[in-house]
């Protein structure tokens, strides 16, 4: 019985453990933290570039009258207020289900990477922006609000709910009787064993859909945010205030109002309550899909035209004028931004987390950080970085601390459960080391890999900020769809989502890397 | 019935047994022990493969579903039996002719509570019968089991075991109880260190023959070395 354990030996001599450099003169810096480090690093480099200059205003007045509003919010002012709560909530339901209508087929043919790069790219559009595309077919219809939430949430559901079917545990469906249909298959053997999660995660979808919801009204439609934009910008905060607590008390009460069976309720009333829909009107689809969306060049032109040498060199000018101007500007202030908030939302997070778990404070304590936690993630980011472009002047730091208070506000709230659940020994004392060496660690790498995704996020909601004139793609493509050169702002667009995708895949790539190896921190 | 002829098993890229040769008759009980790990699990998924017409398997991991009650998880048993739109009504209405079929498997296997409960809430042992009567519910020739009684006392055991015989032509179990297989099933084979170590009817063997090749169960008063 000697030979097994020479081989053994062997097998471990030639030692692969602690021979690269890193490790050599880091021995304790795990996976994560050189993670951590290189994500630190980058966002000192990007804060260096970022235009970050504090412009002293005189802005306490106004401030005052902020705040006076918010204490003393009329609700009585606006009689309309009711009737924007359920546009809200209507565009939601309906987007959603939307979402859901087209997502659950896409989930199920996701592997097709067809169907993955598709998806990927309609994601990687904001909802404002396909707003403003409806916006040029539909006019002001509901039709606009609701394809407008309905398409990028549904390209969001395929790949989540693919992505949860994938967990569920595969005995089931190896055990099944043969010849047992594809859809009995997919819903007794996976559906059913991830259903809390799917529920879970529709319900949390519906948030976002009310935040989108409220946020559409920001060009137009008839939700909260329009009389929200509009109040803020006459200085009538009292309405202003009103309109807002009305949003998070609606936002923070969401499990007791949206229970799955009240669906069946709400969905026939938000259809039968949509404003009418205006008669659609063929020639201006048309004319949008054949003439407004080409470059200036090719309108009117035949299609034989097109490749005309002289008409070609001038749509090739027109891009590369527009790549110099507008894109690469707008490629590298988007990335500058939204890596500076994303180390602020880790630092802002981190400091949040341990406010918010019972492992570390008392229960009164817990229950005011959920309240900061609702606020923060419920007030649009929009809305912040406009009080804060009050507080410090026009520069990218207004967006950047919006950015990071919602993102972190957000982060917190699908934290704190996770280090609510970890199982501590019966050492375990509520104090910041024992914390830092049981709960941190245990949460850490679902945190990064939450953080990672985040970034996608915050990339696409640079756009919003682009509306204040944040010169990130979003100003560009905004500014091309105001001036209505829609070739520009579907080029841009174009680019837009082709950044999203590329962030999408190297956050992917980051996160895998550590599952061969331990999974330290 | 089957013939399995130098095959390699594995899982991927990893062979854990090189050259495998075995016939398995038709109406024949065979038991397939080995020490933990040596690739049982890996055989008997193989033979339920190429059996799978007319086959069910109850795996050691259940493959229960925890979110559903008792009767469904039963009901996946026979979801190959109905239409798509027969099994997803009986999702949210369950039908009363499958109900009652169901009810009397779960007598026969002990099962006496409700049948809406979940399996969520049961024991280890109520969720391995919940796993038989999953596999009895099919309703096929040829019984494939791994480990299927493990967690039940040895007299529940081995009633199980009768009634699982009774309902099928032949039945394949990965079994740790050595003493069980040598009483109650027709033919042995031993797996150890990646092939088959013995082939054997079960009357010709005793647990010395079966010690020979690997430990068989520790806890065994009757282990001869």
């Amino acid at each position: 019985m000697l030979w097994p354990m020479n081989r053994l030996i062997v097998q471990i001599n030639p030692n692969k453990m602690a021979n690269t450099a890193s490790t050599r003169f880091f021995p304790f810096i795990g996976h994560w933290q050189k993670i951590t480090l290189g994500l630190f690093l980058l966002v000192l480099v990007c804060w260096f570039f970022a235009d970050t200059e504090v412009i002293a205003l005189e802005p306490w007045a106004e401030l005052g009258r902020m705040f006076t509003g918010f204490i003393t919010p009329d609700f009585g002012a606006t009689e309309y207020l009711l009737e924007a709560v359920w546009q809200t909530i209507s565009f939601a339901l309906l987007g959603i289900c939307l979402g859901l209508l087209l997502g659950f087929p896409l989930a199920l043919a996701y592997q097709h990477p067809l169907i993955a790069a598709m998806c990927a790219f309609i994601r990687a559009i904001h909802e404002i922006f396909w707003a403003l595309i409806f916006l040029q077919v539909f006019g002001l219809s509901p039709l606009t609000g609701i394809l407008a939430i309905g398409l990028p949430y549904a390209a969001t559901f395929a790949r989540v709910l693919a992505d949860i079917l994938q967990q569920a545990p595969p005995q089931t469906v190896f055990a099944l009787p043969k010849g047992t249909d594809r859809l009995s298959a997919l819903i007794y053997g996976r559906w059913m064993h991830m259903y809390p999660q799917i529920v879970a995660y529709i319900r949390y979808r519906f948030e976002c859909a009310l935040r989108s919801s409220a946020v559409l009204g920001f060009i137009g439609m008839p939700t909260l945010g329009f009389y929200l934009e509009s109040a803020f910008r006459q200085g009538h905060y009292q309405q202003g205030g009103a309109l807002l607590i009305l949003f998070i008390a609606l936002i923070g009460t969401i499990r007791f109002w949206a229970k799955p069976a009240m669906l069946w309720v709400y969905l026939p009333l938000a259809v039968y309550f949509l404003p009418e829909l205006p008669v659609l009107q063929p020639q201006l689809i048309w004319r949008f899909i054949s003439i407004d969306i080409l470059p200036p060049m090719l309108q009117g032109q035949t299609l034989t035209a097109w490749f005309a040498a002289d008409t070609f060199i001038a749509v090739c000018e027109w891009a590369y004028e527009l790549v110099r101007d507008q894109v690469w500007p707008g490629i590298i202030a988007t990335l500058v931004l939204a890596c500076c908030a994303l180390g602020l939302t880790h630092v802002l997070t981190l400091i949040m987390l341990p406010l918010n778990t019972t492992l570390m404070m008392p229960k009164w304590v817990i229950m005011l950080m959920r309240g900061v936690n609702l606020i923060l993630r419920s007030l649009p980011e929009y809305l912040l970085a406009f009080v804060f472009m009050l507080l410090l002047g026009p520069s990218m730091l207004p967006a950047i601390i919006a950015l990071a208070l919602h993102n972190s506000g957000l982060m917190v709230f699908l934290m704190a459960r996770q280090s609510d659940d970890i199982i501590v020994p019966l050492t375990y004392r509520a104090r910041l080391d024992h914390y830092s060496y049981v709960v941190l660690p245990a949460i850490y790498p679902h945190f990064m890999g939450l953080l990672f995704y985040r970034f996608e996020v915050i990339i696409r909601e640079t756009a919003i900020l682009g509306m204040l004139g944040v010169m990130t793609l979003g100003f560009y493509v905004d500014s091309n769809f105001a001036e209505i050169r829609f070739s520009g702002a579907l080029l841009l667009l174009m680019f837009t989502a082709g950044l999203n995708v590329l962030v999408d895949y190297i956050a992917r790539r980051l996160l895998q890397a550590p599952r061969d190896k331990l999974q330290a921190c | 019935m089957l013939t399995v002829v130098d095959t390699d098993l594995g899982y991927g890229q990893k062979i854990i047994l090189p050259n495998i040769s075995l016939a398995l008759n038709a109406n024949e009980h065979v038991a397939i022990l080995g020490p933990s790990g040596v690739g049982k699990t890996t055989l008997l998924h193989h033979l339920y493969q190429q059996l799978a017409e007319q086959t069910c398997l109850c795996s050691q991991a259940q493959g229960l579903v925890d979110n559903l009650s008792i009767f469904h998880n039963v009901f996946i048993g026979g979801l190959a039996r109905h239409s798509r739109w027969y099994n997803m009504v009986n999702l949210l209405l369950p039908f009363t002719q499958p109900q009652q079929h169901i009810s009397a498997i779960c007598q026969q296997l002990e099962l006496t509570m409700p049948l809406q409960k979940k399996v969520s809430e049961l024991s280890g042992g109520q969720r391995q019968r919940v796993a038989l009567a999953r596999a009895l519910f099919q309703q096929q020739p040829v019984f494939m089991g791994d480990e299927p009684f493990s967690a039940l006392d040895p007299l529940m055991g081995v009633r199980l075991l009768n009634l699982v015989k009774q309902s099928h032509q032949s039945v394949i179990c990965v079994l740790h109880d050595a003493e069980l297989a040598l009483a109650h099933f027709d033919r042995i084979i031993v797996i150890s260190a990646g092939k088959v170590a013995l082939d054997a009817n079960a009357n010709q063997l005793t647990l010395a023959h079966l010690s020979q090749h690997y430990v068989v169960a520790d806890e065994s008063p009757h282990r001869a070395d």
